[in-house]
């Protein structure tokens, strides 16, 4: 069951564009990872598909249901990126205040809201002021927030950014429960290692367009392309013709001269095959032809190089 | 609805707003007061009953006037931030996701706070009656129509400076609402004046100011209803002095009442014409949130 629909949704402020013809598709049960630099557009549609922005035209469906159906809401889930309840109120009367708001009835609430806070990280510390929180503890009780309803589908913009590296990894394994349970995850977020880890679909924006979308894999892996390193010695003339028989592309630094040599004689090179299975094939080619194999190593794409490439180099994006 | 408006009660208690100008409030009675009694004392002594017939309204109109200033200023401060704050700190963004409309947000928020301040108003107004009755023996009859247009004062206020609060900043909203009560409390004295000088450009000036916020021609109606009531022999002498009512409120500010005292419902179409032109001045903040509110 898709959980998320989106088609041609566009925001403009005025005459600029925050987000242009944004068509996606989330099944449900996935951690969605939403990524883009710096004013791209990323909150733009977070906000937009939570109520808090109207599309300036396109249509969305959450859960179902239309942007804007109030039933839905109760179902969602959302951590805004600047985080900020009333500081005057405690944690605990924050997330009370939200739970009348979702009209949470009296048992359910009072069960949900240690549960949350104690999901949060924040048990022992819910009846101290928000004021008297770091950042770090007030992102969690945004966190916490979002959890209250026990919610179907959840919107984190930036869930992770005022905490430290174990604050992020109680995140992620949050994020990673709650798929477990079911639940949809759309997560924005600026670190790439992070939504490499947990997502399992993502979309990478740029000027307010979609440039990429699919499942983590199939964008890393690109079309089937793999990379390796090599280091070998007895590197000759009918060795390098038979690696680039099978190779897309070919890379040797060190001194091609020395074949037959000893260890001094070493050369690396990387080199780039048309396919993952070719691997054990350009193996097998450099010790037929005379080579000493001495290191072989697939290296993987990152999240990060995708990124990279995406946000400098394409223009145009793909349509619906 | 109810649950912003119980939550605007809360916040009031809890920012100690509420306690601070009850605390005042007693703070000027109790002054006001002393001062009262020694005045009545010397007048009784020296210059009889007959003079303290005609000055003691005219002490009355005094804490009269500065108590509906107090009740004013409350009602601007309480309003001044009521949802442009939340959206510069980003508090509103969270709430706004939640199955609340943008309506029922701002309608609990009038709703809460002009409750609280009926009741601030209501009680400060009859402390005020006691304390005079008590020092001085002075009465005044029409109480209850008094003590409704004393608390439509700060109704009237903190309808537009809601208003003000979803189209300005907090600052741009509290100095155009003073500058607006400003106006009000300086036309209506114009006003007061120009009866006196029989300048009729300064009627006119201070009917137009009363038509632009009308706080200030609810005060001089409520004056006239108490002090005309309370003794007609002497009524045009009470009346007299910046903070008496020569001249009964024009009745084209009687209509602006109730039409500020609706204004948030009627102030969608302002609202949403007014959104494109305004949204772009708020930097960071999403343009269209405001569009949400209505």
């Amino acid at each position: 069951m898709e959980v998320i629909e989106i088609e041609n949704l566009t925001k403009f402020y005025g005459s600029k564009a925050g987000c242009e013809q944004i068509c996606l598709s989330v099944s449900g049960g996935q951690i969605f990872g939403f990524l883009g630099p710096n004013g791209a557009g990323k909150s733009t549609l977070v906000k937009m598909l939570v109520g808090l922005l109207r599309p300036t035209s396109g249509t969305a469906r959450l859960l179902g249901k239309p942007l804007g159906d109030f039933t839905v809401r109760r179902h969602i889930g959302y951590l805004p990126e600047n985080f900020r309840y009333q500081d005057w109120l405690t944690g605990q009367e924050v997330l009370g205040f939200h739970a009348s708001l979702c009209r949470l009835p009296g048992p359910e609430k009072r069960r949900r809201i240690p549960a949350v806070l104690a999901m949060a990280g924040l048990a022992g510390r819910e009846r101290q002021r928000v004021r008297t929180y770091s950042k770090g503890m007030q992102q969690r009780l945004g966190l916490a927030c979002a959890l209250l309803t026990d919610p179907e589908l959840l919107f984190l913009d930036e869930p992770t950014s005022a905490l430290d590296p174990l604050g992020r990894r109680e995140v992620r394994e949050i994020i990673l429960s709650l798929k477990k349970a079911g639940k949809t995850v759309f997560l924005n977020s600026h670190l790439l290692s992070e939504v490499e880890m947990i997502c399992d679909r993502v979309a990478v924006i740029r000027k307010g367009r979609i440039v990429a979308e699919g499942p983590l894999e199939a964008l890393l892996g690109g079309a089937g392309e793999a990379e390796v390193e090599v280091e070998l010695a007895g590197f000759n003339p009918r060795l390098e013709q038979a690696v680039a028989g099978i190779a897309r592309t070919v890379q040797w630094a060190g001194e091609k001269g020395g074949a037959g040599g000893g260890e001094g004689s070493r050369i690396k090179g990387r080199v780039v095959l048309n396919k993952q299975t070719d691997t054990a094939r350009l193996a097998e080619l450099i010790v037929l032809n005379g080579g000493r194999l001495y290191a072989l190593t697939p290296r993987q794409r990152t999240l990060e190089d995708l990124f990279v490439d995406l946000v400098h180099e394409k223009e145009e994006a793909p349509g619906c | 609805m109810l649950t912003i408006a119980l939550f605007t009660w809360r916040e009031a208690v809890r920012r100690r707003l509420l306690i601070v100008t009850v605390f005042l409030a007693v703070v000027f009675l109790g002054l006001y007061g002393i001062a009262l009694y020694f005045a009545n004392k010397e007048i009784c002594a020296h210059a009889g009953p007959v003079a303290q017939k005609l000055f003691i309204p005219q002490f009355f109109t005094l804490g009269l006037y500065f108590g509906s200033f107090i009740v004013s200023f409350l009602a601007i401060l309480a309003a001044v931030a009521t949802i442009s704050g939340e959206m510069e700190s980003g508090v509103i963004y969270a709430v706004l996701a939640r199955p609340i409309r943008r309506s029922e947000l701002v309608f609990g928020k009038l709703l809460g706070n002009g409750l609280l301040l009926v009741f601030y108003a209501a009680l400060f107004l009859l402390a005020l009656f006691l304390l005079v009755h008590a020092v001085t023996g002075f009465t005044v009859s029409g109480v209850a129509p008094a003590v409704a247009l004393f608390c439509l004062q700060p109704l009237i206020l903190l309808s537009v400076t809601t208003l003000g609060s979803v189209l300005f900043s907090t600052l741009a909203n509290g100095v155009v609402m003073f500058m607006l009560y400003a106006v009000a409390v300086v036309g209506g004295m114009v006003e007061q004046i120009g009866w006196f000088v029989h300048s009729e450009t300064m009627q006119r000036i201070g009917i137009v100011a009363s038509l632009v916020m009308p706080v200030d021609a609810v005060y001089r109606k409520l004056v006239r209803i108490l002090l005309a009531a309370a003794d007609s022999s002497g009524a045009a002498f009470t009346q007299m002095g910046p903070f008496g009512a020569q001249p009964s409120p024009n009745p084209a500010s009687g209509c602006w009442f109730t039409r500020c005292s609706i204004s948030p419902a009627q102030s969608r179409w302002l609202c949403t014409r007014l959104i494109k032109k305004i949204s772009g001045s708020f930097g960071n903040l999403p343009p269209d949130i405001f569009s949400y509110l209505f």
